[in-house]
């Protein structure tokens, strides 16, 4: 499958493969950080973005209950994988930045609302109260892939940790388009729509503004120690494994969304 | 039953794999097990919404993010699109237009 998916769908001898794998994986003069990037915009904007990117270009309610049912259990598994990235890595600027980025998704402080709080509240401003949201058990995409990244959190170098969490925060760069995406996460007038609630712009717009950020600094740090660390494979393989898992856990999102549908 | 793919997998056209399994009384190449379950599922559920006893033929456009079809019969046609699961489970099917 990932083959078919990234290489070719052609079966093609050894010495082809070689080939073919080996330009796949260069990262050339751009640097990690850079190739990280376009693979990211490749599996998820691309010439066929992934469908529930292409939804929330203007989502419905349902998919946006979707969107909150599924990722409260992601957040859950955020700062699971931040927790152990910390718990695992001698470098004191990760530190800061893990908690700095575990503050700012689930625990909020200083101010500021958590993402995670956010996420209750659209719910919440869509008709799910926090009761019946949290009764929520996960969909089997999104339970496979949280199983994944749990795995890649407690099993692998925390430098590939890192790479596999904080990648995802690409997902909501607005420096995106700039890289070739085809689309932006989200329609880019919801934020000034009156015909989404004030807590749906409040949570989009806070990962708008801050998982951009995330992902530069994050993934700043992570080609650095890669490159110092000799682990730049490493990190390639075990972030495209990120991107595999994080491909199913937005279908299910989707899936989510159907099944709201059908109770409406 | 056959698909669009004469050559590769019956449901993408790969290449890869060699795993044989029948589908509609038919022995079909497939590339993975992924895609022989996902085949086996649309036919059942074009079987299921038509209420077609057998299949003759489906065209899939598309990738593993979506494929739009169209299935026969004899002379008669059913389009639809369809989008699958991590495991192979049908996760949105819905009938278009001719």
């Amino acid at each position: 499958m990932w083959l078919n998916r990234n290489l070719t769908k052609r079966q093609t001898d050894v010495g082809q493969l070689t080939e073919l794998l080996a330009a796949f994986f260069e990262v050339g003069d751009d640097g990690l950080e850079t190739w990280l990037k376009r693979r990211f915009v490749a599996k998820f904007f691309g010439a066929r973005p992934h469908p529930f990117i292409a939804a929330m270009q203007r989502p419905s309610r349902a998919t946006l209950l979707g969107y909150a049912i599924e990722h409260r259990h992601f957040l859950r598994q955020w700062v699971r994988s931040c927790a152990q990235i910390m718990a695992n890595t001698d470098r004191d600027d990760v530190i800061r930045y893990e908690l700095d980025n575990l503050n700012t998704e689930f625990g909020g402080g200083r101010g500021a609302t958590s993402h995670y709080e956010l996420l209750l509240r659209m719910a919440e401003s869509l008709g799910v109260g926090r009761e019946r949201l949290l009764a929520y058990e996960p969909l089997p995409d999104t339970r496979d892939a949280i199983a994944a990244w749990q795995a890649i959190a407690t099993g692998e170098h925390w430098l590939e940790a890192m790479a596999a969490t904080h990648g995802l925060e690409l997902v909501a760069h607005p420096g995106l388009r700039a890289s070739g995406a085809c689309l932006p996460y989200f329609g880019p007038g919801i934020l000034a729509s009156e015909e989404y609630s004030p807590e749906t712009r409040a949570f989009l717009r806070e990962g708008f503004e801050s998982d951009g950020a995330h992902a530069d600094t994050g993934l700043r740090l992570v080609a650095g120690y890669a490159n110092e660390l000799g682990l730049v494979a490493q990190v390639q393989a075990t972030f495209l494994r990120s991107l595999d898992s994080f491909h199913r856990y937005l279908s299910a999102r989707l899936a989510r969304a159907n099944q709201i549908e059908n109770e409406l | 039953m056959k698909t669009n793919f004469d050559e590769g997998c019956a449901l993408c056209g790969s290449t890869w794999g060699d795993l044989w399994a029948p589908i509609e009384g038919e022995q079909l190449f497939f590339c993975c097990r992924i895609c022989e379950v996902q085949l086996r599922n649309m036919a059942q559920e074009v079987k299921r919404r038509t209420g077609w006893s057998t299949i003759d033929r489906i065209d899939l456009d598309g990738d593993f993010t979506g494929r739009e079809c169209e299935a026969r019969q004899g002379e008669r046609k059913f389009r639809f699109s369809i989008r699958f699961d991590g495991q192979g489970e049908i996760a949105a099917f819905q009938e278009t237009a001719a």
